[in-house]
């Protein structure tokens, strides 16, 4: 909650009484009260509009005087006494809504948003048959010159949430009200092709069936869809999405705004909507295969697994468990990522596990426990629409975690949420927030930017200096590394002037709800854990030294990242973040693994995976759901390192390069066909449910693992979801009684002892272009591609198809190029050509480039660089 | 206005002036939007795509933003108009007394519908709710001059005088170019 209370005021509805917060609509009031007002044109998630003029009420002041209100702009009041559904209303909303139904086509039958639709329940409600008035349809054709929205606007009944939607939630504004009158109508500029996010949010809240989802193969009747609600499958924000199926074909995913489902209010994104062309689709892996000699051969599921287990026998017994290794998947559930840290340790006897977000950025489970440890457990996300500021830090929100982006922006609207944007790119985050204060700091100087904010809140006295001392040991120590951050110093590294450093500092110290939002390109800085450590200075700051409260959260990037390292899926980690060192750990996993040994040495040469293939050491790897040749920032190391393992497993959806060079293939699922729970990057604990079956012979990754135990002749006590959910249940204590995750719970810190600790940081230079490469290029997923999925989805690939570099204007023009112009873009190990856009996001010196694209290997391009990857650019020819 | 005819070549036009009128203002708000396009068109006599481009990034609006305003006033063209404007009243008595007629005459002769520009780019018509001048049904207003009690036939014979008047100016200019 923010740190604004507000004054609850009595009222009496309908006879009843009642009570709310001052300010809350009636609408919104009557509806806790169990009474609902017809509406069309209200959404709580938007600002008040009264277009549709159906929710009047009855309203008696407290001096006994009738009015006539409309229910979704008037606010309660003390001692008001409110009447919905009376004759009188009854009559005056009828009429209103009898004349849309002049205009409003009665296609019901061939409409999608049948059987689901506000302008039917409403007519219902007012019971409405025969209307006193001729006729008037409109005849206008249907839209569709955008590859996925239909725009039907016979159907339109000009409530003006689209337009609102688009504006309010996702900050666009691609949609508005054009001419006048009779003609007015919803649309984009001169009728123009739209040209937006596509996150669909504008038919999320259509209350007809105006604006359509054209994704769909199956069309009409949502009504008769079988629905279930899962969670996406994509980035680590965790969106609940309602999947609607028709005759166990998956034929489309709708947002679900019903109060309190999930965490993001029915908000999606382009991929959470239209992504579901990945599940039905031709190009996935139809059978195991195996690879004889460069070519692949269709074999049975037996004979894959059979094989597998073979060779990790020989491996354990030639070389040792220890040279038998596993990358975890950050796209599989919790209980599949269980299953298979269970596989190899309780199993194999093999302690060699890891994830390739570990691989990249160990140090980044350990900054969460150092969170814990210092008292910081973070709020639900759920409560980051009502925080009193956001920092936004290295995230471009609308790409990153555009859900995350759309409760901001609510914030900012119902909670006055102030924002602080600090990002080396000149990123666009439209939002209505009252103070906006953006820090566009030279890349490479994000330390830099942290620890000035965290020296200015103690110089100015902004925090409470004296408790911040007194609470953590360290402090005097930190604040000497604090020392070299001065307002000079600071301004030549950053470029950023102490005065609007200052009014950050301000704004977040003072008595406030904050969140810090992460984004995944700090990994790209080449200083990832000083700049996380500096965050969590400045929380640690607040938290100690500040009234009000301060939730921070690692960045993630896929739907389970969170998870992968929850269950275990680390050489330094059983599941639940428990050390090695914990007897009560290892003792539980024993009895319940029913195994008499569990013991491993402290060698781990999963702790160092590329090296360790390399040199021969791990004879057998095993990769669930993992693309790392096209994903790792070492392109080509493991590139070679994969090939030099002698035998390799890869279970995955599609084809992907890394699937190319193994030495059997396993058809797994994706997270449409699947059970379990993901977790998300603040930690709540999501059911997953299946919406259809295993497509071909694929098999779900639980399944696989259930089966490679079985035939390595160590059948796992527990095989189904549940039970194995029972079994995290019972010795991962941070996921006690958290599972199967309807309830969309974050789990809550448990067992990490505590240590009010600073972690020292020493300053970096700001990483300067190589000789000869005076470019520095930044990548980070697309708007529109996460992954190595998407680009199965046809959908996706319509409105995002081409890889196209961002260059700023100045650079465009000595370089000679406008939009569309291919330019060449080397480093000092990879060369490629790729089409330019110009925009201003970008800036001076510097390239992106999104690193979606099979076609354009950013990671071959980066080659293990860390940091900026320093480039040079020239005009193709 | 029409929305559709996209395809008018727009020659390098002089956008020094749009600048000149967003400096005039004292700060670059939208509460000045509609001054400002009223100041731009009268430069241009029209709202070029490019003015409009720079206005939109001055005031940080999107494109449906502005053109949503702009389409909301018909006063406010999104293409060149031709020379002499005809705002063909379409007011209850005008529209009595046959202004729909005139304008079927019109586009008869002309093969403009209100809202077009016609081929030589003398006309544009448009209609208008009520010109306030209701004693003298069916009137028009062209360019400037305001035109009482027409017909169809009258009004071509008006039309055809604005050609004629055209026509002499054009002629030297041609030869001298």
């Amino acid at each position: 909650m923010s740190i604004i209370v507000k004054k609850i005021v009595n009222f009496k509805i309908n006879g009843n009484d009642a009570s709310a917060p001052e300010g809350t609509i009636i609408i919104e009031a009557a509806k806790e009260h169990g009474f609902e007002v017809t509406n069309l044109c209200y959404n709580r998630k938007l600002k008040p509009f009264a277009a549709c003029r159906t929710c009047m009420v009855d309203m008696r002041t407290p001096d006994g005087k009738k009015e006539l209100v409309y229910s979704c702009t008037q606010p309660v009041a003390e001692g008001i006494e409110i009447f919905t559904a009376t004759e009188e209303t009854d009559r005056y909303n009828g009429a209103c809504l009898e004349m849309l139904l002049v205009e409003h086509p009665l296609d019901c039958p061939i409409c999608d948003k049948s059987g689901v639709c506000p302008l039917q329940d409403n007519t219902e409600a007012l019971q409405l048959a025969n209307g006193r008035f001729e006729i008037q349809r409109r005849n206008e054709p249907s839209d569709k010159s955008n590859p996925l929205i239909e725009f039907y606007l016979n159907r339109c009944i000009m409530c003006g949430l689209c337009v609102r939607a688009c504006d309010e939630i996702q900050g666009v504004q691609a949609l508005d009200f054009h001419q006048r009158g009779m003609k007015t109508m919803i649309g984009t500029a001169n009728q123009e092709p739209l040209d937006c996010e596509f996150c669909g949010q504008c038919i999320t809240v259509c209350p007809t069936g105006a604006l359509m989802d054209m994704s769909s193969q199956e069309r009409g009747l949502a009504a008769l869809f079988k629905t279930n609600h899962t969670t996406c499958g994509y980035c680590s924000w965790g969106c609940t999405v309602q999947v609607e199926t028709k005759k166990n074909k998956v034929a489309r995913f709708v947002g679900d705004e019903t109060n309190n489902l999930g965490i993001n209010e029915g908000n999606l994104c382009a991929k959470g909507r239209f992504g579901h062309g990945i599940i039905h689709n031709e190009n996935r892996i139809k059978s195991p295969l195996m690879n004889f000699g460069g070519t692949f051969k269709e074999v049975s599921w037996d004979e894959a697994i059979k094989t597998i287990v073979g060779r990790v026998q020989a491996a354990i017994n030639r070389n040792g468990p220890e040279t038998v290794a596993g990358i975890a998947g950050e796209k599989l559930t919790n209980e599949e990522n269980y299953l298979f840290q269970k596989l190899f340790r309780g199993v194999y006897g093999s302690n060699q596990i890891t994830n390739l977000a570990h691989m990249r950025a160990p140090y980044i489970n350990q900054f969460m426990i150092r969170c814990f440890e210092n008292g910081i457990n973070s709020k639900p996300v759920t409560e980051l629409e009502k925080s009193d500021v956001i920092l936004i830090f290295n995230s471009d929100l609308p790409s990153e975690y555009p859900v995350g982006g759309n409760s901001a922006r609510k914030g900012a609207i119902f909670t006055g949420t102030d924002l602080i944007i600090a990002n080396p790119r000149k990123v666009i985050f439209k939002n209505e927030s009252n103070i906006d204060i953006r820090l566009n700091y030279s890349l490479g100087s994000d330390g830099s930017v942290a620890n000035r904010i965290s020296r200015i809140l103690i110089d100015q006295g902004i925090i409470d200096v004296a408790k911040a001392k007194s609470a953590i040991p360290n402090y005097d120590e930190m604040v000497q590394s604090l020392v070299p951050y001065t307002a000079e110093a600071t301004q030549s590294s950053t470029g950023l002037s102490d005065e609007v450093l200052t009014r950050a500092a301000k704004r977040f110290g003072r008595t406030a709800d904050r969140f810090i939002l992460i984004g995944n390109d700090i990994f790209d800085t080449g200083q990832g854990e000083d700049v996380l450590n500096a965050l969590l200075n400045l929380s640690i700051l607040v938290h100690h030294g500040a009234e009000g409260s301060i939730s921070i959260f690692p960045p993630r990037e896929h739907c389970n990242s969170q998870g992968v390292n929850d269950m275990g899926c680390t050489p330094d980690f059983l599941p639940g973040y428990r050390s090695f060192n914990d007897s009560d750990a290892i003792s539980s996993l024993k009895s319940e693994w029913g195994i008499d040994a569990l013991k491993f040495d402290n060698n781990n040469p999963a702790n160092d995976l590329i090296e360790n293939c390399t040199n021969g050491t791990i004879k057998f790897l095993h990769i669930a759901g993992e693309d790392p040749v096209h994903s790792y920032y070492k392109g080509a190391d493991i590139k070679n390192a994969l090939q030099i393992v002698p035998f390799l497993v890869v279970q995955d959806v599609y084809m992907t390069e890394t699937a190319q060079m193994a030495d059997i293939i396993l058809p797994a699922t994706t997270f449409a066909e699947k059970e379990g729970s993901f977790t998300n990057m603040t930690r709540h604990i999501q059911k997953v449910t299946p919406a259809t079956l295993p497509q071909n012979q694929s098999c779900t990754d639980h399944d696989i693992f259930i089966k490679l135990a079985e035939v390595f002749g160590k059948e796992f006590n527990n095989s189904s979801v549940s039970e194995v959910q029972d079994e995290i249940s019972k010795i991962v204590p941070i996921y006690k009684n958290k599972l199967p995750g309807t309830k969309s719970e974050q789990w809550i810190p448990d067992g990490f002892k505590k240590n009010p600790y600073f972690q020292v940081t020493s300053m970096h230079e700001v990483a300067k272009p190589k000789e000869g490469f005076p470019f520095q290029l930044v990548s980070n997923n697309h708007m529109f591609h996460i992954g190595s999925y998407t680009h199965y989805a046809k959908a996706l690939t319509d409105i995002g198809p081409d890889c196209i570099a961002e260059l700023n204007p100045k650079d465009a023009e000595a370089l000679n190029v406008i939009d569309g112009d291919r330019i060449v873009i080397e480093s000092t190990t990879q060369k490629l050509e790729v089409p330019i856009l110009i925009s201003t996001v970008t800036v001076k010196g510097m390239v992106y480039l999104p690193k979606n694209w099979v076609n354009v290997p950013v990671n071959m391009l980066r080659n293990g660089e860390e940091g900026p990857i320093s480039i040079k650019i020239s005009k193709a020819n | 206005m029409e929305a559709k005819e996209t395809e008018i070549a727009e020659e390098e036009i002089d956008l020094a002036p749009v600048h000149a009128i967003l400096d005039s203002f004292p700060s670059r708000d939208r509460r000045y939007l509609i001054p400002m396009l009223q100041k731009v068109q009268g430069v241009y006599r029209y709202l070029p795509d490019k003015a409009v481009q720079i206005l939109m990034e001055a005031l940080e609006l999107t494109r449906a933003e502005i053109f949503g305003v702009i389409s909301f006033y018909p006063g406010l063209l999104i293409t060149e108009p031709g020379k002499y404007i005809i705002k063909l009243c379409y007011g209850t008595a005008c529209f009595v007394k046959g202004a729909n007629i005139i304008a079927n005459k019109i586009d008869e002769c002309y093969h403009m519908r209100p809202g077009d520009t016609d081929e030589t780019k003398l006309f544009t018509l448009q209609t208008a709710s009520c010109l306030g001048n209701c004693g003298a049904a069916p009137m028009a207003i062209i360019g400037d001059d305001t035109h009482g009690t027409i017909d169809p036939e009258k009004t071509l014979e008006l039309l055809g005088s604005y050609k004629l008047e055209d026509e002499p100016e054009q002629q030297p200019e041609e030869i001298s170019s």
